[in-house]
């Protein structure tokens, strides 16, 4: 880890003092434990701000949308397939941002590490050799990472950025022998019935305040239809059927498109766990149209276009 | 205003005898989750917590709530949609968000309109306070003339001591609860008192987050145009964790809802966070980006609330700070604007 | 009282004002006879205007508080209340809550010059001072009244009805002009600040009173101030999004005011000093 934040910093130095960008988007230390927190530098000076560890939860993507300048992006696996998906939907262009590729072997789930703790404060947190210690007033405690990790994270399968101008560091193992789908297969054999009661219980949470929105990488729409009143789309109140009508179209919004980087799930301050239907649906794409998410610039999402071998059985 | 004990062991016995003449709302934890709710029995209680996530604020002012119905057939009715008045007990409220809810009376119940929605659900409410034995690292309520064992706006303040709390009547409403309940509590001992005070220092030496916030109107008073905000919004997403969660925001929208011959109108929260918050039919936005929004919030709780209210919107609990997706910590931005 | 709920009223006259038809004036009575005589308005004020089924819109009075018995609202079909007004017909019931806002300073007024500098449908809520200031009770209360109206085309003049009584009286100093004219159109053709500028009202014990769209109030403002006006002496009204109508709900803010409470009309002077966020 402190060997890869080392030479990332090498980089991105080499790369503002020769100018290759205007400026870099990564993570600096964050005030609270168990939290990193994005920064923006456009000078070499600043360079020593930058960190990369386990907490580095944010998919900075979400900042590319709608910039001029030339960037460089600190990038996971995760978070470099959903550039990939900005590029493939025109939101940015190849040319124009330089990724920083970083291989990830996941990140710390402060929400499960909080949960664990229970009306505990955490003041200090680190990462070592598999371990993560914990220290606060009056206690110090050290929890397997394997134990904390985001769910998305231990299902991932590029921990190792697919696309990049420059790759920190040795690449890492991939995860073998991961069953992506043993959630959703557990929810695909519930009864309708069921299925609805979990999704009520999942959104009766919800406070509305779109953090899941607005952490999405692939939520840049100039106007949210949440957000439009003129007319509105949906009921403002917490009406089980409007909280319910917001996540179900963001959920198909994001069909064939979300790359389950989890940050909407990070952003939840309610601990909904977007990613149950997110992950279905996903699932649903692959057995469909043979198509993963944020894999090639070149391909297209499934559902921006039509080929004559889609299926069509829902055509009666 | 007098000062009674009671032991830990007895506040059960004291919820009962509440719950039997009061609805009684208290910190609970549901889902790893701590806010405050109606409890039916004692057992439901939270005695250790930190803080609530969300404010207690929703019990006065909900996320959303009915203002009236009307049919609309050949003729109109409207049929206002008031809440009960009924006597309720806010039990295990920090002082920071009785604080917060003071705040919210200056805009709810201001002189030229008051507000019923509100009104009607505060009025009746006996403050209990738990004081904040354990402030949090991103407290800094010290910093807003608030403290961990801040009396204002409490009926009784509840101080923790070990096996048993300190109990202090603050004003004639809490006084009489202790006479009323006077079965479960007993008389404080100088030692009790001397513990009380040992807790409450040690309380206030705990929070370590102080800002001088004396002259932050004025400074911002030359801030609206400056670069400051071009560098601090970058890393907002824009999103209304900060405001949702704030015990002090109150921005609300309102709105119809319809079937066939009826409707509804409700209000809901809102926040000044969101991109189209000011949106005019017109098209115009007078804050197009997040720079404007971020700086909104910033200067309405500092700036714009004090000129009209005389105080600061904010009473430093830390809410925003630990809940956001991408920790913008309010504390640097004030430290930065007051240095 | 709940200051949020709306006294129910009833359209019961709708005037087309412009060829295109995006704007109507409604002529609304309380059906309640207490809430009747128990609205006091002054001009410059605005109601909150609930169209049931559909939402609730803050529109200016533009009737004079001198009309009494009924209110009048002209408005333009912009959003989703608006439209729903447009649609409506002559008997409809809707919800007027109000008055709100402060009103034009009329007692520092008194004894002026007075010119009104208006534009499209921003004659609307100077309609109300307009026809209070002309009216016999109040008339000698002021000095010189001047008009000065423009808009895009002469289909797009609100009020014709009207102007044409205000050009006829000889108290009254009265300009109209449009931006472009059509073949039949033989009055002035030209932007409304221009026509500020040649007939150059003198700024001695003057008030100016504009209000239009913000291009028009821009410009007029900059030709008031290089024909002598001080800040203080122009007013205007400003246009937010709101809400609640009275103070609350957040959404009107602009610095430290609250539109819907503090305004909508301010002086150049209170504008200069507050946040460009309008």
């Amino acid at each position: 880890m402190q060997k890869r934040e080392k030479l990332l910093k090498e980089e991105v130095k080499k790369l503002l003092d020769k100018k290759q960008v205007d400026m870099v988007i990564g993570y600096e230390k964050g005030t609270l434990a168990l939290r990193t927190t994005p920064c923006f530098l456009a000078s070499v000076d600043d360079v020593d701000r930058l960190v990369w560890n386990e907490f580095c939860e944010n998919n900075l993507a979400k900042y590319l949308p709608g910039r001029k300048e030339k960037v460089a992006i600190v990038a996971k696996g995760c978070d470099v397939r959903s550039i990939v998906g900005l590029i493939q939907e025109r939101q940015i262009t190849r040319e124009q941002i330089f990724i920083v590729g970083i291989p990830c072997e996941g990140i710390i789930d402060r929400r499960k590490i909080e949960s664990r703790l229970g009306e505990k404060e955490i003041l200090e947190a680190t990462c070592e050799n598999g371990k993560i210690l914990l220290r606060g007033e009056d206690f110090q405690e050290i929890l397997k990472k394997g134990d904390f990790l985001y769910d998305s994270c231990k299902v991932c399968k590029y921990r190792n950025p697919i696309v990049f101008d420059l790759l920190i560091g040795d690449r890492v193992p991939e995860l073998e022998k991961i069953d992506e789908y043993a959630e959703v297969r557990k929810f695909e054999a519930e009864s309708p019935d069921e299925r609805w009661l979990h999704f009520q219980k999942e959104i009766s949470k919800c406070i509305r305040c779109y953090a899941c929105r607005s952490a999405c990488p692939l939520c840049y729409c100039e106007q949210c239809f949440v957000d439009q009143s003129q007319p509105r789309w949906i009921g403002i109140t917490d009406n089980p059927s409007d909280v319910g009508v917001f996540h179900l179209f963001r959920v198909f919004h994001v069909a064939g498109r979300c790359v389950d980087c989890g940050a909407c799930s990070r952003a939840c301050p309610m601990n909904i766990d977007h990613r149950w239907l997110l992950k279905k649906m996903e699932k649903d794409v692959k057995e469909l149209f043979g198509y993963e998410a944020g894999l090639s610039v070149e391909e297209v999402p499934p559902l921006a276009t039509f080929k004559e071998e889609d299926p069509q059985d829902f055509i009666k | 205003m007098s000062e009674k004990v009671i032991q830990k062991n007895k506040m059960v016995d004291f919820l009962n005898e509440l719950l039997k003449a009061y609805k009684v709302f208290a910190p609970v934890k549901r889902d790893h989750i701590v806010s405050f709710d109606a409890i039916q029995s004692s057992g439901e209680m939270l005695l250790n917590y930190l803080n609530s996530r969300i404010p207690p604020k929703e019990i006065f002012f909900p996320r959303s709530e009915k203002m009236f119905e009307y049919i609309r057939d050949d003729l109109i009715e409207v049929k206002e949609v008031l809440p009960s008045e009924e006597r309720k007990v806010l039990f295990g409220i920090r002082p920071c968000d009785a604080k917060a809810i003071l705040l919210l009376d200056k805009v709810f119940d201001s002189p030229d309109y008051q507000d019923p929605y509100y009104l009607r659900k505060r009025k009746e409410t006996i403050f209990v306070g738990m004081g904040c034995d354990r402030p949090q690292s991103t407290c800094f309520c010290t910093s807003l003339g608030g403290a961990p064992f801040s009396e204002e706006g409490l009926d009784l303040l509840f101080t923790n001591i070990g096996d048993r709390f300190v109990v202090k009547g603050i004003t004639e409403e809490g006084e009489t609860l202790l006479e009323k309940y006077e079965q479960v509590f007993e008389r404080a001992k100088k030692s009790d008192l001397d513990d009380k005070l040992n807790v409450e220092k040690e309380a206030v030496n705990r929070i370590k987050s102080k800002i001088a916030l004396e002259k932050i109107e004025k400074r911002l008073d030359k801030m609206f145009e400056d670069s400051f905000w071009d560098r601090i919004y970058q890393k907002c997403l824009g999103c209304a964790v900060c405001t949702y969660l704030c015990p002090t925001c109150h921005c609300f929208d309102i709105t119809d809802e319809t079937m066939d011959t009826s409707g509804e109108r409700f209000r809901a929260w809102d926040s000044c966070q969101f991109a189209l918050f000011t949106l005019q039919a017109s098209g115009h936005n007078p804050r197009m980006s997040g720079k404007e929004r971020v700086r909104q919030r910033i200067m309405h709780k500092f700036n714009y609330f004090v000129k009209n209210y005389g105080e600061i919107a904010c009473v430093g609990c830390g809410r925003c700070i630990k809940n956001c997706p991408v920790n913008f910590d309010i504390r640097q931005i004030l430290l930065e604007l007051v240095s | 009282m709940n200051p949020y709920l709306p006294h129910l009223a009833e359209i019961r006259k709708i005037i087309r004002e412009t060829d295109a038809n995006d704007v109507k004036t409604f002529e609304v009575v309380f059906l309640d006879e207490a809430v009747r005589k128990g609205f006091r308005y002054k001009p410059g004020q605005f109601a909150q205007v609930s169209v049931f089924g559909v939402e609730e819109a803050p529109i200016s009075i533009t009737s004079s508080p001198t009309q009494k018995g009924y209110l009048e609202f002209s408005i333009k079909r912009m959003g989703t209340v608006t439209t729903a007004l447009h649609n409506a017909t002559e008997g409809m019931i809707i919800g007027v809550r109000g008055p709100y806002g402060n009103s034009f300073p009329i007692e520092d007024m008194e004894g002026k010059n007075i010119i009104f500098i208006g534009g499209g449908i921003g004659l609307a809520p100077l309609r109300s001072l307009i026809n209070f200031m002309l009216h016999e009770e109040n008339r000698d209360k002021f000095e010189d009244i001047m008009i000065i109206y423009g808009a895009r085309s002469p289909g797009d003049l609100v009020f014709k009805w009207e102007l044409k009584k205000w050009e006829k009286r000889e108290d009254v100093n009265y300009f109209v002009t449009v931006d472009k004219g059509d073949g039949k159109w033989r009055g002035r053709v030209g932007f409304v600040p221009a026509v500020l500028m040649e007939v150059a009202p003198s700024p001695k014990n003057a008030v100016a009173i504009t209000c239009g769209p913000p291009i028009m109030i821009k410009f007029v403002i900059q030709n008031l101030q290089e024909l002598g006006f001080t800040p203080e002496q122009i007013v205007t009204t400003l246009e937010m999004r709101m809400k609640c109508g009275i103070g609350k709900c957040g959404r009107c803010n602009i610095g430290s005011k609250y539109v819907c409470r503090d305004g909508p009309v301010f002086t150049y002077k209170e504008l200069q000093v507050m946040p460009k966020e309008y």
